[in-house]
C-alpha cells in the first residue's frame, strides 16, 4: 500500500525530466537559430565600387600585378576572420597580388586607438601593407560600409571584385568571396564578381545613405 | 539416485546464485561507472561555460558600429545559451545521476558544447577537435548507445546548418550531396572504433564480477568447512 505512491511519484519524476529534456532541446535550437541568424546577417553592402580604379585615392596601386584593398575596423573582432582569410588567399597568390589592409580611423581618436591586435596581425601577413583610413576617405571612396569589405582591382586598375571573404560574421573557412577571388585571378572569370560582406559597421552612418543621397563615390557601371 | 540428484540440485542452486551474485557486482559496477562519469561530466560542463564566458570576454567583448561600442552576441551566447545548453545534463547528474536519461542529455549536452565553441571561435578547424575529444570522454561510459546519440546531435546540427545557411558548413551554396557524408566520415571513422571498445571494456567487467562471484563463494564455502572443523576438533569426543 505504500508502495503505489512512491512508483507513482518515481513515474511523475521521469515523466518531468523527459518533458524538460525536450523543452530544453527546443530552447537549445532556439538559441542556435538566433545565433545562426546573426552571423549569417550581412553587413551593409555600401555603394558599388567605381569600375575604375578613382584618381583621388591616395593609396597606391600596382602597376604589374592585381591590388587588393581590404577596409576593416581596429576594434571589429570579426574582422579577425578576414584577416586570416586573406593570409590564405596571399599565401596561394603571391604572386599575382599585392594587398593593402586600410584600418578606418575617427578623427578624434586617442593616439594607438587603431593599434590593437588586429593591426599587429595584418602587419603580420607576408605581401600586406597595413595603412590608416583617416575617417573612412578611402572606404567611401571605394564605397565599402563593413568591416572585412574587400575590393581587387587588375594591373590595369579595372574593378575586379568586390565583397567580403568570410561565409559568416567572424566566422573562418572557404566562402563565395574566396572563390571568386581565386577563379578571377587563375581563369579571370567568375560566376559573379561580388560577394555578402560580415562585419562591424565602418561608420553609424553607412555610406550607402550617402550614396543614395547623390554622393559621388557611387559609379554604377558594367558588372564583370 | 537421490543422493546423486540432491548433489546436483545442490550444485545448479549453488550455480545459480553464483551467477546471481556476478550479475549483481556486475551492474553495481556498471552503476558506479555511470555515476562517476556523470560527476566528471557535470564538472566538464560548468568548465566549458566558465571557459566559452572568457572566451568570449577576451576575444570578442564589444561589437562595433563606427565609434559606438555594444557588447558583442558572443557574450550574451556564451552566457545565456551557455547556461542553457549546461543546465539539464547538471540537474539530471545531480538529482538523478546513473540513469539512462542522464547520460543521453550529457551526450547531447556535450556535443552541443561542441557546436557552441566552434562558434564562439569564429570555426576556428582547431576547435572541431572538441568532437572529438567529447566522443573520447563519452567512451567513458562504456554504454555505445550514448556515442550514438552524441553523433547524432552533431550530425543533426550540422545537416540543419547545411540545408538552412550551407555557407556556414561548406562554404558554398550548392554544396554536392556527398559533403555531408565526407563531414561525418572521420566522426563515424571514430565511433567505429569507439563502439567495439565500449563493448569490450563491458565484456572485460563482466568476466571480473563472475570471477569476483566465484572467489566470494569459495570463500564463503571455505569458512563454512573450516567452521565444521573448527567444531570437531573443539569437541575431544566427537559427539555433537
Amino acid at each position: 500500500m505504500e508502495r503505489a505512491p512512491a512508483s507513482d511519484k518515481s513515474r511523475l519524476a521521469s515523466r518531468l525530466a523527459w518533458i524538460g529534456a525536450a523543452a530544453w532541446l527546443l530552447a537549445v535550437a532556439g538559441g542556435f537559430a538566433i545565433l545562426w541568424k546573426y552571423k549569417s546577417t550581412p553587413g551593409s553592402g555600401g555603394a558599388v565600387p567605381p569600375q575604375r580604379w578613382p584618381a583621388g585615392s591616395t593609396v597606391a596601386r600596382s602597376p604589374d600585378r592585381a591590388t587588393l584593398l581590404l577596409f576593416a575596423h581596429p576594434r571589429c573582432t570579426c574582422t579577425r576572420a578576414s584577416l586570416a582569410e586573406l593570409a590564405r588567399i596571399l599565401a596561394r597568390f603571391h604572386d599575382r597580388l599585392d594587398a593593402r589592409v586600410l584600418f578606418w580611423t575617427p578623427r578624434e581618436a586617442p593616439a594607438g586607438w587603431d593599434r590593437g591586435d588586429l593591426w599587429t596581425s595584418a602587419a603580420r601577413i607576408p605581401g600586406v601593407t597595413v595603412l590608416r583610413d583617416a575617417e573612412g576617405a578611402e572606404a567611401s571612396r571605394f564605397g565599402v560600409a563593413t568591416s572585412g569589405g574587400v575590393v581587387l582591382y587588375d594591373a590595369r586598375g579595372r574593378l575586379l571584385f568586390h565583397g567580403g571573404i568570410t561565409a559568416a560574421r567572424g566566422h573562418e573557412g572557404d566562402s563565395f568571396g574566396q572563390e571568386r577571388i581565386a577563379l578571377l585571378l587563375t581563369t579571370g572569370a567568375a560566376d559573379r564578381a561580388d560577394a555578402p560582406v560580415f562585419g562591424c559597421a565602418l561608420e553609424q552612418e553607412p555610406p550607402v545613405r550617402v550614396a543614395r543621397a547623390g554622393a559621388p563615390t557611387t559609379i554604377q557601371g558594367e558588372q564583370r | 539416485m537421490s543422493v546423486a540428484r540432491k548433489a546436483l540440485e545442490m550444485t545448479q542452486a549453488a550455480a545459480e546464485a553464483i551467477v546471481q551474485r556476478a550479475e549483481g557486482r556486475y551492474e553495481a559496477h556498471r552503476q558506479e561507472i555511470f555515476r562517476a562519469t556523470d560527476r566528471m561530466f557535470a564538472g566538464l560542463m560548468i568548465g566549458q561555460w566558465i571557459f566559452a564566458i572568457f572566451i568570449a570576454l577576451t576575444f570578442s567583448p564589444y561589437g562595433w558600429q563606427g565609434k559606438v561600442k555594444t557588447v558583442h552576441m558572443h557574450v550574451w551566447v556564451a552566457l545565456i545559451l551557455g547556461a542553457v545548453i549546461t543546465s539539464l545534463p547538471v540537474a539530471l547528474a545531480w538529482l538523478r545521476p546513473g540513469e539512462l536519461l542522464t547520460r543521453h542529455a550529457i551526450a547531447a549536452g556535450q556535443m552541443l558544447w561542441s557546436a557552441l565553441l566552434i562558434h564562439l571561435t569564429g570555426g576556428r578547424i582547431e576547435t572541431h577537435f572538441h568532437v572529438f575529444g567529447s566522443l573520447a570522454f563519452l567512451a567513458f561510459y562504456r554504454d555505445w548507445p550514448v556515442l550514438i546519440t552524441g553523433t547524432v546531435v552533431i550530425a543533426t546540427e550540422h545537416l540543419i546548418r547545411g540545408i538552412v545557411w550551407p555557407e556556414s558548413v561548406y562554404g558554398i551554396p550548392n554544396p554536392e550531396w556527398w559533403r555531408f557524408l565526407e563531414h561525418a566520415f572521420w566522426v563515424v571513422f571514430c565511433i567505429s572504433i569507439l563502439i567495439p571498445s565500449c563493448r569490450r571494456g563491458l565484456k572485460d567487467m563482466r568476466v571480473m564480477a563472475e570471477r569476483g562471484a566465484e572467489l566470494e563463494a569459495l570463500s564463503e564455502n571455505q569458512w563454512r568447512n573450516s567452521s565444521v572443523v573448527e567444531r570437531a576438533a573443539a569437541d575431544p569426543r566427537g559427539d555433537r
